[in-house]
C-alpha cells in the first residue's frame, strides 16, 4: 500500500463564472489546496453560496476550469471519467433504468461482460440493502432508497475517488441517519476515498476523518479538523457522547458559525 | 410477442363491452336516419347496403386490392419517416447549440401540412407512386424529427451527467440516456407522424390519382356509389383505431408508463 501518495490533488483551485449579462465575474473559489489519500472521507463544510458544489463539478470534470490543477491518481482533470465517481444531491438514477441495470450502468458503459456484471451488481445492491429490489424502476422506489441506489451505482463501477455532494440533504431525518451510518459502514467495507460535501456539521463531523471548513464567498480553505474516531465506534447512539466527536463538532459549528455571519452582512 | 398478446387480450377485456353497446347504437342511429330520408341511396345508405356493397367489392377482389395499396403505402413512408426522424431528433439535441439552431427551423417544417407541400411535389414528380410517398415521408418526418428534438431538450441535465461521469461515449449517451428519455414525445410524435402519413396517404390518391382506398372514395363520389365512399370511411377510422389500440399503445405501456414518466 503506498498510502503515502495522495489519490486526489488540488493546488491552487481559482474559479470565476463569467456573467455574460452584467460583465461582473463571480468569484467563487480561491486557491484551494487539498490532498486526499487512500481510503479517507474528507467532507466539505461552508455556508451556502461558498463554492462547494463548484469544486465538486470541477473534480467530477463537468466544470472546465482555468486557473489552478487538480488531478486523480496522477492524472490532470480534464473532463468526466470512470475514474471520479459521483452522487448528486438530487437523484440522478435512469428512470428508464431498473435498479439492478442502474447500478451496472457504469460496468455497462465499460463493456464488462454481462456475467461478470451481474455478480458485481448482486454484490452492491446486498451492501446498499436493496436485495429484493432488483428489478423495480425508480420511481418505484423511496428517496432513501434512490440514494442508496446512487451510491451502489458509483460504488460498482469502482471509482478511484468518490465524490459526493449533499447526497442526504433531500431526504427525512430519520432516513438521513441511517444512511449515515450506512456509509460510514460502506467506507469501512469498501476503503473508499470519498470527498463529501454537506451543509450539515453533524453529518461532517459523523463521518469525515477530516473536515475542510471553507469560508464565505470566495471560498477559501479556512481550516482542517481532524476526527480521530476509529469508523467501527461510529453510530448515532455512541456518538452522542463521545467527546471527541462533540468537540469536533463544536469546533466545526463555531467556524462555519463566524462565516455565515459574514456572509449574512456582504 | 407474448407481451403483445397479453396487452390485446387486457384490451379486449375493458374495451369489448362498451366497444359493442357504442357500435350497436351507432348503427341503429345510422339505420333510422337512412329509413327515414329520401334516396338514401345517394345520401347515406344503410348500414346494410355498404355491408352488401363491401360484399360485393370484396368477391371482385377489389377492396382488399385497393386496402393492401393504402397499408403498405403507410408502412413504407412512416417506417422511414420514423427510422429517419427519430435519430435525426435525437442527433440534434445532443449539442444544446445545434439545437437551438435548429429548432425553429424544424417548427416551421412540421407547420407546413403534407396538403399544402402537395402541389410542389407534383410539380417535381408528377402524378406517381413518387409522390404520395414523397408527401407521406414529409408528414411523416417532420413531427416525429421536432418532437424527439423537444424531447431531448427537456431531459434533466443530471442525467446526462450521470453518464458522462460514468464515462459514457456520445453513442452511449445518445442510446442509454436521450433515447429513453425522449421517450414520451417519441411516442406522442410517433403517433402525430403515423397519422399525418394516414391521411396523406389518402389524399395522396386522390389528388395523384393512384389506387386504394383514398382513390376508391374519391371514384365513389364521381359514380355516385355512395356506399363505396362510407365503406372506404369506415375502413380508414377502423384501421386507425387498430393501429393505435394494438401497436402504439402496447408500446407505451411497456415504456414511459412502466417507467413512471407519465400517470395514466
Ligand atoms: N453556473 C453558474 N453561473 C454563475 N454563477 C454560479 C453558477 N453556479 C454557481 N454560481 C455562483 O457561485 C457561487 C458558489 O456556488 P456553489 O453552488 O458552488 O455554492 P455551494 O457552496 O454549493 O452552495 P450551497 O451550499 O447552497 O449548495 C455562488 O455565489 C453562485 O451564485
Ligand atoms: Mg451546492
Amino acid at each position: 500500500m503506498n498510502s503515502m501518495t495522495p489519490k486526489l490533488v488540488v493546488e491552487g483551485l481559482t474559479h470565476y463564472y463569467p456573467d455574460e449579462y452584467t460583465g461582473e465575474s463571480v468569484h467563487a473559489l480561491e486557491d484551494i489546496n487539498l490532498e486526499l489519500y487512500e481510503g479517507e472521507l474528507v467532507s466539505v463544510v461552508g455556508p451556502s453560496g461558498c463554492g462547494k458544489s463548484t469544486l465538486l463539478n470541477i473534480l467530477a470534470g463537468l466544470l472546465p476550469y482555468k486557473i489552478g490543477t487538480a488531478s486523480v491518481d496522477g492524472n490532470v482533470i480534464h473532463g468526466p471519467g470512470p475514474d471520479r465517481g459521483v452522487v448528486f444531491q438530487e437523484h440522478a438514477i435512469l428512470p428508464w433504468r431498473t435498479v439492478a441495470k442502474n447500478i451496472g450502468h457504469g460496468l455497462e458503459i465499460r463493456k464488462v461482460p454481462q456475467a461478470e456484471r451481474e455478480k458485481r451488481v448482486q454484490e452492491f445492491i446486498d451492501l446498499v440493502g436493496l436485495t429484493g429490489f432488483e428489478e423495480k424502476f425508480p420511481h418505484e422506489l423511496s428517496g432513501g432508497m434512490k440514494q442508496r441506489c446512487q451510491v451502489a451505482r458509483t460504488l460498482c463501477a469502482d471509482p478511484v475517488v468518490m465524490l459526493m455532494d449533499e447526497p442526504f440533504a433531500a431526504v427525512d431525518a430519520q432516513t438521513r441517519i441511517t444512511l449515515q451510518e450506512e456509509l460510514n459502514r460502506i467506507a469501512m467495507a469498501t476503503h473508499k476515498t470519498i470527498l463529501f460535501i454537506t451543509h450539515s456539521v453533524e453529518e461532517a463531523a459523523f463521518l469525515a476523518d477530516r473536515c475542510l471548513v471553507f469560508s464565505a464567498r470566495p471560498g477559501r480553505l479556512k481550516e482542517i479538523v481532524e476526527i480521530g474516531i476509529p469508523r467501527e465506534q461510529r453510530n448515532w447512539t455512541a456518538m452522542n457522547d463521545n467527546a471527541i466527536f462533540i468537540a469536533a463538532r463544536d469546533r466545526i459549528l463555531a467556524s462555519v458559525r463566524e462565516e455565515v455571519s459574514i456572509a449574512v452582512e456582504e | 410477442m407474448d407481451r403483445l398478446w397479453w396487452h390485446f387480450q387486457q384490451l379486449l377485456k375493458i374495451d369489448a363491452m362498451n366497444l359493442v353497446i357504442l357500435v350497436v347504437v351507432v348503427l341503429i342511429g345510422w339505420t333510422i336516419i337512412s329509413e327515414t330520408i329520401p334516396n338514401p341511396a345517394r345520401y347515406l345508405p344503410s348500414p346494410l347496403a355498404v355491408s352488401l356493397s363491401s360484399v360485393d367489392m370484396l368477391v371482385k377482389g377489389l377492396l382488399p386490392s385497393y386496402y393492401s395499396d393504402t397499408l403498405v403505402r403507410l408502412i413504407i413512408g412512416s417506417s422511414i419517416g420514423l427510422a429517419a426522424g427519430i435519430p435525426f431528433g435525437l442527433l440534434l439535441g445532443l449539442n444544446k447549440t445545434v439545437a437551438d439552431m435548429f429548432h425553429p427551423m424544424m417548427n416551421f417544417f412540421q407547420s407546413v401540412s403534407g396538403i399544402a407541400i402537395f402541389p410542389i411535389v407534383v410539380i417535381w414528380w408528377g402524378n406517381s407512386d413518387t409522390t404520395v410517398l414523397a408527401v407521406i415521408l414529409y408528414t411523416s418526418f417532420f413531427p416525429i424529427a421536432f418532437n424527439v428534438l423537444s424531447g431531448v431538450r427537456e431531459i434533466p441535465i443530471r442525467y446526462v451527467n450521470a453518464a458522462r461521469t460514468m464515462g459514457a461515449s456520445k453513442y452511449q449517451i445518445m442510446k442509454d440516456v436521450l433515447f429513453p428519455g425522449a421517450m414520451p414525445h417519441i411516442a406522442t410524435g410517433s403517433r402525430l407522424s403515423i397519422g399525418f402519413a394516414w391521411r396523406a396517404v389518402i389524399a395522396g390518391e386522390m389528388l395523384a390519382g393512384r389506387q386504394g382506398l383514398g382513390w376508391m372514395i374519391f371514384t365513389g363520389q364521381d359514380a355516385d356509389r355512395t356506399a363505396e365512399v362510407i365503406l372506404g370511411m369506415v375502413m380508414i377510422g377502423l384501421t386507425w383505431i387498430i393501429l393505435d389500440h394494438y401497436l402504439l399503445r402496447p408500446i407505451e405501456a411497456d415504456t414511459i408508463e412502466r417507467w413512471g414518466l407519465v400517470q395514466r
